[in-house]
């Protein structure tokens, strides 16, 4: 791992339909506690220029990539962010994002690089939707 | 079976079109008809790769145009996707005759005013919407299946030809 990249923060803005991200935000910190510097964004009522602007206004200032975090592939949220990346280079989109992954993006954002971290995160929230059925 | 949804929505493919649209009506092609996004290779490549498992071709106004016919009697359904009326009127001038095109997000922007919660019109779209009117189109509001259709008449009367 590249030192310099192991000692800075990954940033991360969560793009999601309504309310879902502040309210994932809000039960991750009920597990994690406070949490500091994640953004949120809602894509309710805005059209996709209106998206793509807020979404390059959270990304503008980083200066050496993060994470678009994002609810489903092919909603709005995805598309527009796509639109960002495209802008930014250095961005990458992670779509279908759960609880599980959220706090582990949390717990690791410090330690692993972009690449490394978004890798991660993919597994992670895959891994995280199990199925438990009743024994007989 | 051709055509299963004509739709004018500022998003195009999005996830109410996917998801509610697309689980009722199980669509195996999406048109997007759009200028700009059709002389962009990458929103080409974005849209082509937005909608796992349905096939995404995305067209000019003249392209859509001049294979609208076809298209309508092929097997499978297809969504029709446009983003806005002015573009729907442009097809109606280019002989493409839609009879029912669904409203699903025309969002607010300035100079524009609100019909409801996710359609809001300026003057160039409400005289839009009187062309299509006037030649027998049906301009119905409605974002999901599970929520319920009105025409645009019915919430503005001002766009009554």
């Amino acid at each position: 791992m590249d030192p310099a990249s192991s000692t800075a923060i990954v940033p991360a803005v969560m793009v999601m339909h309504a309310d879902l991200a502040s309210a994932l935000l809000r039960a991750a910190e009920k597990v994690y506690g406070p949490i500091e510097g994640v953004r949120v964004l809602s894509n309710e009522g805005l059209s996709r220029m209106q998206l793509e602007d807020a979404i390059e206004g959270e990304v503008q200032g980083w200066t050496r990539g993060g994470l678009v975090l994002t609810d489903f592939w092919g909603g709005s949220c995805h598309t527009c962010g796509a639109a960002a990346m495209r802008r930014h280079g250095e961005i990458i989109i992670l779509t279908g994002i759960n609880l599980p992954a959220l706090l582990d993006y949390l717990h690791n954002r410090a330690r692993m690089n972009l690449a490394e971290l978004a890798e991660r995160l993919q597994v992670k929230g895959r891994e995280s939707i199990r199925v438990q059925r009743a024994t007989p | 079976m051709g055509f299963a949804l004509h739709r004018i929505d500022d998003r195009l493919i999005h996830g109410q079109v996917l998801v509610a649209w697309g689980s009722r009506l199980d669509p195996r092609r999406i048109w997007v008809v759009d200028d700009a996004v059709s002389a962009s290779a990458w929103e080409k490549a974005l849209f082509a790769d937005a909608a796992p498992g349905i096939g995404v071709q995305v067209f000019t106004v003249d392209e859509a145009a001049a294979a609208y016919a076809a298209e309508a009697t092929s097997a499978g359904s297809t969504f029709f996707l446009v983003r806005d009326l002015a573009t729907a009127r442009r097809l109606h001038n280019a002989g493409v005759r839609v009879r029912v095109w669904n409203l699903g997000g025309l969002h607010y922007s300035p100079g524009k005013t609100k019909v409801n919660d996710y359609v809001y019109l300026d003057d160039a779209d409400r005289a839009d919407a009187r062309i299509l009117l006037a030649a027998g189109v049906t301009l119905e509001v409605q974002d999901v299946p599970a929520s319920k259709g009105m025409t645009l008449v019915a919430l503005e009367p001002s766009v009554q030809p």
